[in-house]
């Protein structure tokens, strides 16, 4: 049997890389193939008997790579038996419908051979023999595909007005500048399906009239751009780029080059501060030329509407949204990793069913949907459909994935202060607006935060909030006030007791917790008093000890080492 | 060009300047060579470059001094990386961000005193599953617990050695 | 070409014309900070937003192209909030003051600033003109005015604030002696004419400004001199009553009429000079000293504070005796003990309920005369006047302790039961506070007070065409010069009157920094100059004048220690326009400010970081107008400077002659360097 083990970025971390030396040193042959999505599981090792996988292998660690090796060579699966996925993780990824993430985890990203045996390349094949430019804007018109970079707009008009723009000289763009903290689709897209990105642009850059093309990927994404460099360099030398240049240009750290007019100010070498629109990049864009800018996502989805047709598509989802989504599921959730869904399920069939719900058996609060510039979304709303439309009503957005599940030990208040506190520093600081107005957001948040909150502090964000919405010049400013906006509409009364009672009812500000021991579950075993950074703690052996409020930091290391239980908090 | 800059060794550009030659919007991609190459950006360097490309040094400082992943300082000889991404909020970088300056002394943007360590926090690495999570030259080290975190820098302490 | 409509006003504009340049040609005025016509538009102020029928999204002006058929709003709801809100932004990180504390404090606004400036540099004369832009008396009242300006004083944070008061009479004394007053500038006559009731600090100033202001003034004063509290009140050994006369004369000197021991009631009814005049102004004072309402106050030998003092000052006979207390811890009580050391007391008591800390009157007044030999008495109230024979022989004072603080945050005196103290005295003299004589003006209403009622901005009364100011309306008695600030409004509504008008004075918003001394701790230490004086000893025995007077170099010393904090933008600055123009509230969204640097040294041109607005305008203008790139942004977000680049000595080179960043910066962050 074939060996394949996950080397996404994912599994990498969780050890990949040292498993592949260990099976290598075995003599084993072993593959790679990108991320399966199911992150929480890695490293994953799939055993192959040709194109048939015969059995998946979770968390594997290196002492289990001599069983792994001889099961592979024998074909006897029963000792490593107790490696197997369960059916209960399975279920994971059987309630999924991946087009875009459909050869994540299977083929093998280095390879472009390996693609090509998944019917890679065969729909820019077609787009060149057989349909016009014209033809391949109406197929993703049929499709309904939006751009899956977060606002949604359709795709087919965003190419239409680029090919209709005036000029002979024009430029197409991935943005693979993922910087919504919490969102990993493109990462895990470019780094286990690399081809299928450059596919969807060659097929996107014949429809409008462009000769060259850029992706601008994360500089925080290195294994991303190899794959992505290794299979431009494959592509040319397969002959398959045909008369399109593609080319890589690192950004280098700044969220708000996710905006369309920053990152062409950032492709252009200057910094990356947004424009003024009108005029759209489909009229002025890169050096002023018409251009087309979307996401990973986006094209991803491209060549399989252009091979099964864009009514296969638009025949999955609801009347507004059409195809599937990927989401980033992360946080407090049982099973995090990739989940590609068909619009219209709700939030509660992707965190419930195929996340499993919450960790450690403790409650839903609320799902982050959107990042930076997205919302807070409560239990009441988890029947919400995904839909563009429908997860805008609640105040958040679909955004371009990034979906992070929350318990009751996270505080909403310190979540707004938290997104705030990335938008401000993310700020580029060109408008007043934005520069100045989420730099007091946050500071009013971290001050209620810290239990110096006020009356009329809520009424204050709200109409900062109002007034950046309204005044900010791009994106990044418009949407910054999402996260304090929906917590308050959906978490007021969490604000209220920060600032009326001085507390936090998840218990996460440090500021506002108070520890104390209770003298009756205290044994006196001293060891809180131990490993009190500062000292806070007295009490002689066998008899309860006691916290100096004044000198506690309120650190919670006496909780955390207290085997009794015994403090408060 | 200023009496008390550091004199850099500037013929290690010259290689990055024929890279992209002709290019006149490369100069996001030059400071990001440049920065390979001497593991910061010089004020020398930023000077020479804005000759090549023929702008001001006001304004390649202006870029510089944007992207985050640009620094005008050296750097500790393990750059970490910690991600304060929302997962990784959610699931506690706070504590992370405590153990190591609890390990190294060190806060955000900081350097150790012997120069092995340098801490930068950052927006997100796109390991979220993995989360809490940081990257030490560009190894992602995932579930971290304080714990982990400080017995992971002193493994790579001890490996220097 | 093509039609829109702004504001309802129908424009036709050429195609391509922006929303802000086919307002413009309507007439509208859209605020903007970061637009200029010889630069692409950039956006970042936000303070041009616009509503456009039919769409969602407020647009800024500055970049959005009029088209055919447009229906633009500039002022709807929406965009103002957001105008608003960008301002309030701005100001809450404008760390800048558009006025010096001095000028801010002073109740007239006198541009102390401005003339410490002048002083310093040997501008005498200029100085004087500068105080007279504001009021008439500096020589008198650089002598007795407590000086709010140096209170506020920056420089007190440093050391000790600049001796701002003793410039001003300095500059009034050494251009007296040299001769070399400007001429001030009269406008010429508009036929109108003005009666004014009351010749002092008040009556004078408002005297001063409706005569420059063209108008015919008449000043009637129930006693010999004008002058008011100045010349009858405030001792000779304070203000020589030679120095003053010069200033009133040199009023007089303008064109306006004196008309002295003229009492309204007696010589004439207020309604006889409304009937003579256009307009008239009520300034008569506070010339009542406040009874205390003790047993024994009819005795003789008992004064009220003033009555004594004018008494003295007009030479009449004044037997005291021996052993003399006053009541009460303000200046009035200070010049009441120190005229009665001169008059020949052997003992002199100040009897006050409070404690030293409490006391109203000025540190140095208190300092001087214990100097001179009072006693105070601290923590007592009298409780009766002892007499015997109809006269003055002692008085039984209260005991008192401090209880609980009251409104003011001053801890209130209350009496400790059944302890009591006797002294002897042969005088007593009652300076507990002075009243407005109502006598004459019976037809004014009054206030709960029985001050007349005047509107607290523009002093106009209820009678049409009359109005009033100073310690006589109102809240009463208080500085001279903050009734000389009523006064200068006072004129300003009168001249508003006559030209058919009213007066509605709006209070400026301007920008305002909060220090500490913290923020000073690097500040070079300049010891203040000392004022010389007159010895105790010798000063004690008559009414010479105490202070001695700065040497022009002394002065011109003092006057450079100024922190110049006040802008010199501040008539010119954009920002501050817009404020007011939008009411701005500079300090309801004040939080941490950002990166702020002064850099002066290197070209002629001061950087201040803290004023800038990141509007970009300089270094737009220094790329694509001067061609020459100097200036960049630095940093991102919220921490964002503009910073020249100048470790490059050919780059400071190429920062010459042109100074267009200067020119454009919509604030007062540059400033072109005299060097």
């Amino acid at each position: 049997m074939r060996i394949v083990i996950g080397e996404g970025s994912c599994g990498i971390a969780a050890g990949a890389k040292k498993l592949h030396s260990a099976l290598s040193q075995l003599g084993a042959e072993v593959g790679i193939t990108g991320c399966i999505g199911m992150c929480y599981l890695e490293p994953i090792i799939d055993l192959y008997e040709g194109q048939d996988l015969k059995a998946r292998l979770v968390r594997v660690q290196d002492k289990d790579a001599q069983r792994i090796v001889d099961a592979a060579k024998s074909g006897d699966l029963s000792g490593v038996e107790d490696l197997r996925i369960s059916s209960d993780d399975e279920s994971f990824l059987s309630k999924q419908t991946r087009i875009a993430l459909r050869h994540c985890g299977i083929i093998d990203p280095e390879s472009i051979d390996s693609y090509r045996a998944a019917d890679g390349y065969k729909a820019i094949a077609k787009v060149r023999e057989s349909m016009t430019p014209e033809e391949v804007i109406e197929e993703i018109k049929i499709s309904g595909l939006a751009g899956r970079g977060g606002a949604g707009f359709p795709t087919w008009f965003k190419w239409n007005a680029a090919r209709n723009s005036k000029g002979d000289e024009k430029y197409l763009i991935c943005n693979a500048d993922e910087g919504d903290p919490g969102a990993f689709m493109d990462r895990a897209v470019i780094e286990s399906d690399p081809h299928s990105l450059l596919e969807g642009m060659l097929i996107a850059a014949y429809a409008i009239g462009a000769k060259r093309a850029f992706v601008y990927v994360r500089a925080e994404y290195p294994l991303a751009i190899i794959r992505l460099e290794k299979a431009i360099a494959d592509a040319t030398a397969a002959g398959i780029m045909g008369d399109c240049e593609i080319r890589i240009k690192a950004g280098a750290g700044a969220f708000v080059c996710g905006e369309e007019t920053a990152l062409i100010e950032s492709l252009e070498g200057n910094r990356g501060m947004p424009r003024l629109k009108p005029p759209f990049p489909a009229e002025k864009g890169y050096i002023q030329k018409p251009s087309n800018i979307n996401n990973v996502e986006t094209f991803a989805n491209v060549a399989w509407i252009i091979l099964n047709g864009g009514k296969a598509f638009a025949a999955m989802g609801t009347e507004n949204s059409k195809g599937t989504k990927v989401f980033a599921l992360t946080g407090k959730i049982r099973r995090g990793g990739l989940v590609e869904i068909p619009m219209g399920l709700t939030l509660r069939d992707v965190i419930f069913d195929i996340g499993g719900g919450i960790r450690d058996g403790k409650k839903f609060k609320a799902v982050q949907m959107g990042g930076p510039s997205g919302g807070c979304i409560p239990e009441s709303l988890l029947d919400t459909r995904i839909d563009y439309k429908e997860l805008g009503a609640t105040g958040a957005i679909m955004g371009s994935g990034g979906m992070v599940v929350m318990d009751d030990s996270t505080c909403m208040v310190n979540m707004a202060r938290f997104f705030l506190d990335f938008t401000a520093k993310e700020s580029c600081g060109k408008c007043v607006h934005c520069r100045i107005g989420t730099k007091r957001l946050h500071e009013t948040l971290v001050r209620i935060t810290e239990g110096k909150g006020k009356e009329g502090d809520v009424e204050l964000l709200e109409e900062l909030c109002r007034g950046i919405k309204d005044g900010a010049l791009c994106g990044l400013g418009q949407t910054a006030p999402n996260p304090v906006l929906t917590t308050i509409r959906y978490f007021r009364d969490e604000y209220d007791a920060h600032i009326r009672q001085q507390q936090c009812p998840a218990k996460e500000c440090v500021a506002l917790r108070r520890f104390t021991i209770d003298p009756v579950k205290c044994r006196g075993c001293t060891m809180c008093a131990r490993n009190c950074p500062v000292g806070a703690i007295t009490g002689t052996v066998k008899n309860p000890h006691v916290i100096d409020q004044t000198k506690c930091i309120k650190c919670g290391a006496c909780k955390a080492t207290c085997k009794f239980g015994a403090i408060n908090d | 060009m200023c009496e008390n800059c550091v004199k850099s060794d500037l013929s290690l550009l010259e290689p990055v300047f024929r890279e992209f030659e002709g290019d006149e919007h490369a100069l996001v991609s030059i400071l990001q060579k440049a920065q390979e190459v001497y593991g910061y950006l010089p004020i020398d360097a930023v000077y020479r470059i804005a000759e090549n490309q023929k702008v001001s040094p006001a304004k390649v400082l202006g870029v510089a001094t944007f992207y985050s992943q640009f620094r005008l300082q050296p750097v500790g000889k393990n750059l970490i990386l910690l991600c304060k991404g929302t997962a990784c909020h959610v699931n506690g970088a706070d504590t992370i961000a405590k153990a190591i300056k609890e390990e190294l002394g060190i806060g955000d943007g900081e350097t150790t005193a012997d120069g092995v360590f340098s801490l930068k926090e950052v927006a997100c690495l796109g390991c979220c599953s993995l989360s809490p999570v940081m990257m030490v030259n560009e190894t992602a080290y995932g579930s971290l617990t304080p714990a982990k975190a400080k017995a992971i820098l002193r493994g790579i302490r001890d490996e220097g050695k | 070409m093509i039609k829109l409509t702004i504001d309802g006003v129908t424009v036709e504009v050429e195609e391509g014309t922006t929303v802000l340049a086919a307002a413009e040609k309507a007439g509208i005025e859209i605020p903007n900070l970061c637009f200029m016509k010889e630069l692409s538009p950039y956006g970042a102020c936000g303070i041009c937003v616009v509503e456009v029928e039919k769409c969602p999204k407020l647009l800024r002006a500055c970049a959005t192209k009029a088209t055919d058929g447009m229906v633009v709003t500039t002022n709807g709801e929406r965009a103002m909030r957001a105008r608003k809100l960008a301002m309030e932004l701005l100001m809450g990180d404008h760390d800048g003051d558009c006025l010096g504390p001095c000028k801010l404090n002073c109740p007239a606004h006198t541009d102390c600033q401005k003339y410490v400036k002048e002083i310093s540099e040997g501008r005498f004369a200029d100085a004087v003109a500068t105080i007279k832009e504001t009021f008439p008396l500096p020589a008198a009242i650089g002598r007795v005015c407590p000086h709010p300006c140096e209170k506020h004083c920056r420089r007190g944070l440093v050391e000790s604030p600049i001796s701002i008061a003793h410039l001003k009479y300095f500059a009034a004394d050494q251009v007296r002696a040299d001769g070399n007053e400007h001429p001030v500038p009269v406008s010429s006559p508009t036929g109108k004419k003005v009666g004014i009731v009351g010749g002092g600090p008040a009556g004078l100033s408002a005297a001063f400004k409706l005569a420059q202001y063209g108008h015919a003034v008449t000043v009637y004063d129930q006693m010999p001199e004008m002058g008011g509290m100045l010349r009858y009140g405030i001792p000779e050994y304070r203000l020589p009553k030679s120095i003053l006369k010069c200033e009133t004369d040199a009023i007089a000197a303008l064109g306006v009429k004196f008309v002295n021991n003229f009492k309204i009631g007696r010589d004439a009814q207020l309604e006889e000079l409304r009937g003579q005049f256009d307009a008239l102004i009520v300034a008569n004072g506070a010339w009542k000293s406040t009874p205390m309402r003790v047993k024994g106050e009819d005795l003789q030998g008992v004064w009220g504070g003033i009555d004594f003092l004018r008494a003295v000052v007009t030479g009449q006979s004044v037997e005291i005796g021996n052993r003399v207390a006053i009541v009460g811890g303000g200046n009035t009580a200070m010049d009441a003990c120190r005229t009665a050391v001169r008059c020949g007391a052997k003992e002199v008591y100040v009897v006050y309920r409070r404690t030293r800390k409490e006391m109203p009157a000025e540190d140095i007044e208190i300092a001087e005369a214990e100097e001179e030999g009072v006693v105070f008495k601290f923590l007592c109230t009298p409780d009766e006047i002892l007499g015997r024979d109809g006269h003055v022989v002692g008085a039984k004072l209260q005991v008192m302790e401090l209880g609980e603080p009251d409104e003011r945050g001053r801890r209130k005196p209350v009496p400790v039961p059944g302890k009591f103290e006797t002294i002897e005295l042969d005088t007593m003299i009652i300076a507990v506070g002075q009243r407005n004589d109502p006598e004459g003006f019976e037809l004014m209403p009054k206030t709960e007070k029985g001050t007349i009622a005047a509107d607290p901005k523009n002093f106009e009364t209820s009678l049409p065409g009359v109005f009033a100011c100073g310690d006589t309306v109102n809240r009463g008695a208080g500085i001279a010069i903050a009734a000389i600030a009523q006064a200068n409004e006072a004129a300003l509504a009168v001249n508003a009157f006559l030209a058919g008008g009213r007066y509605e004075p709006v209070e400026p918003v301007v920008s305002e920094r909060n220090l500490t001394a913290d923020n000073f701790k690097d500040e070079p230490r300049i010891p203040r100059v000392k004022m010389p004086q007159r010895s105790a000893e010798e000063r004690r025995h008559d009414f010479k004048e105490v202070n001695l007077g700065l040497t022009a170099e002394a002065a011109m010393a003092e006057a450079k220690r100024c922190l110049k904090c006040g802008c010199h933008d501040y008539a010119d600055c954009k920002l501050i326009r817009y404020a007011n123009l939008l009411r701005t509230d500079t300090q309801r969204l004040r939080g941490d400010f950002h990166t702020g640097y002064v850099e002066a040294d290197l070209v002629a041109i001061e950087r201040n970081q803290r004023k800038c607005i990141t509007c970009n305008q300089c270094v737009r203008v220094c790329e694509q107008i001067a061609k020459k790139g100097l200036l960049g942004l630095v940093g991102r977000g919220f921490k964002t400077v503009i910073k020249p680049e100048f470790n490059d000595p050919s780059a400071i080179a190429g920062c010459r002659d042109c100074h267009l960043c200067v020119d454009n910066c919509p604030t007062g962050a540059l400033r072109l360097l005299d060097k």
